[in-house]
């Protein structure tokens, strides 16, 4: 009895390690992440490419609402998987961090040291008594010294740098696709052409176009694709699905 | 005895032996009072090659009276950056520690150092808004963009230019700068014009004088030199 009252404390108490060194309520997380859609993120020769997967449980709702990639700053973008609430509070600590960065020394924030900060911050809700892990991974992207950079956070608050990833459901099909099709030296353009290909990946009937947020970063800033050109693009690679669904 | 660089030790008219705060803005009357008396002769000039910083050695109460004969008015605070030490000299060591440890953070968290730039704007900041009462120095350093000399006002200010002196023996020193000063001069050649900048202002100026440090700042780093005859440094 009481060692059934341990055991479940491991898993209750975020700050306390299980007796095999693992923390569930990390786990845990980590399972939230899956559960939500697929975002993914293409780092190319020009620039970065994130695209995410916002398929609405209903027609009624307004697609403009469901908010998966965001802009941080001129030139850094965000795309999340999981809790959206937990998402939304990391975009604002690292829209504050990229402004700091202006006012203390007149400069844009470097890709590498945001995604430091805001990795340092979802650490600090493993550790923290009474509180719970994020239960989100974002892809940060964006151009730092002209070169563009692409990177992940997860819920234990460790970053990854990649050439092209995949975070939340249906993560590992996606991801073994672009180990299989991606290549150095991409334009943006085929950046947008293979993130919507993966995205695509586990659906098999195809992509709403209404069902894609998409954002590229290069030199020029962030932009936020527009439905037509999405449209395009899935229409040119024979993944258009949607309205006949 | 209040060892300033600059003013009498008790002019300026503060009760609160701890103001200001820290974080809090140093606007008491006293300030204007202290930075008009500013002391020393400290003289940046950027060329192709590097920076070239010349500074006198002394520090004055007031500008009537020697309080040291021997100060080393330029300190590095950063692989290839170095600041002068004008105004109070408590608030200048002060502001050149922090200064020191934000650029070594900086560059420790980040893998590379800051930007001249970066720490110009850091410098106006902390300026404004720390504790470090009145000074006016100059931040000369190298970077990838090449040369910089910037001058920090107490109030915050930040102007960058090619040359530029503070202290109270700037006009003088200007007066030697103006009309030989020149972008494409070598750091020998703007070792020498600083030097005479200097010695023009320790011969007119009572609050400047006793000797000389020149710090030359190129990709490589900062190296310092003294003289005690500044006919040895030409």
């Amino acid at each position: 009895m009481q060692g059934n009252q341990q055991q479940q404390a491991y898993d209750r108490g975020i700050t306390i390690f299980s007796p095999d060194g693992r923390l569930y309520q990390v786990e845990y997380a980590r399972e939230a992440v899956k559960r939500g859609s697929a975002s993914v993120g293409i780092r190319t020769e020009e620039g970065v490419v994130l695209a995410a997967d916002r398929q609405a449980r209903s027609d009624l709702i307004e697609r403009d609402s469901i908010e998966k990639t965001h802009k941080i700053d001129d030139h850094i973008a965000i795309a999340s998987a999981g809790h959206v609430a937990d998402a939304r509070k990391l975009i604002d600590f690292a829209r504050r961090r990229a402004q700091v960065e202006r006012l203390r020394y007149d400069q844009p924030m470097g890709v590498e040291a945001l995604t430091k900060s805001i990795t340092d911050t979802i650490q600090e809700y493993t550790q923290t008594g009474g509180a719970r892990p994020f239960g989100v991974s974002l892809i940060v992207g964006g151009m730092e010294n002209g070169e563009p950079r692409l990177f992940e956070t997860d819920p234990s608050g460790t970053p990854y740098e990649w050439s092209a990833l995949a975070v939340g459901g249906g993560r590992e099909e996606i991801q073994s696709y672009f180990e299989d099709n991606y290549e150095d030296g991409l334009t943006l353009e085929q950046g947008v052409g293979l993130a919507l290909e993966g995205l695509a990946e586990p659906n098999d009937g195809g992509l709403d176009p209404d069902g894609v947020d998409l954002q590229t970063v290069d030199e020029e800033g962030v932009l936020a694709v527009s439905q037509d050109v999405i449209e395009a693009h899935l229409d040119e690679r024979d993944l258009l699905g949607g309205d006949d669904e | 005895m209040n060892p300033e660089l600059n003013m009498t030790p008790h002019d300026s008219g503060r009760t609160d032996p701890y103001a200001p705060e820290l974080g809090s803005i140093a606007s008491e009357d006293g300030d204007a009072e202290n930075v008009t008396k500013t002391g020393t002769t400290t003289v940046g000039l950027a060329t192709e090659e590097g920076v070239v910083i010349a500074t006198d050695r002394r520090a004055s109460l007031g500008g009537r009276f020697v309080s040291n004969k021997n100060v080393v008015k330029v300190e590095q605070i950063h692989p290839s950056a170095a600041l002068t030490l004008v105004g109070s000299v408590g608030g200048a060591q002060s502001f050149i520690r922090t200064l020191r440890s934000e650029a070594s953070l900086y560059e420790t968290r980040r893998g590379e150092p800051m930007s001249i730039s970066a720490l110009a704007t850091l410098a106006g900041n902390f300026a404004r808004g720390g504790p470090f009462l009145a000074i006016n120095p100059i931040l000369g350093g190298v970077d990838d963009d090449g040369s910089h000399v910037y001058t920090i006002d107490p109030a915050g200010g930040v102007m960058q230019d090619n040359y530029a002196v503070t202290g109270s023996g700037m006009t003088i020193a200007y007066g030697t700068l103006e009309g030989e000063y020149d972008p494409d001069m070598s750091m020998d050649d703007a070792r020498d014009l600083a030097t005479k900048a200097v010695q023009a202002a320790s011969e007119r100026d009572t609050g400047s004088g006793n000797g000389l440090v020149i710090a030359e700042i190129t990709d490589d780093g900062v190296e310092f030199e003294e003289f005690d005859d500044l006919d040895d440094a030409l």
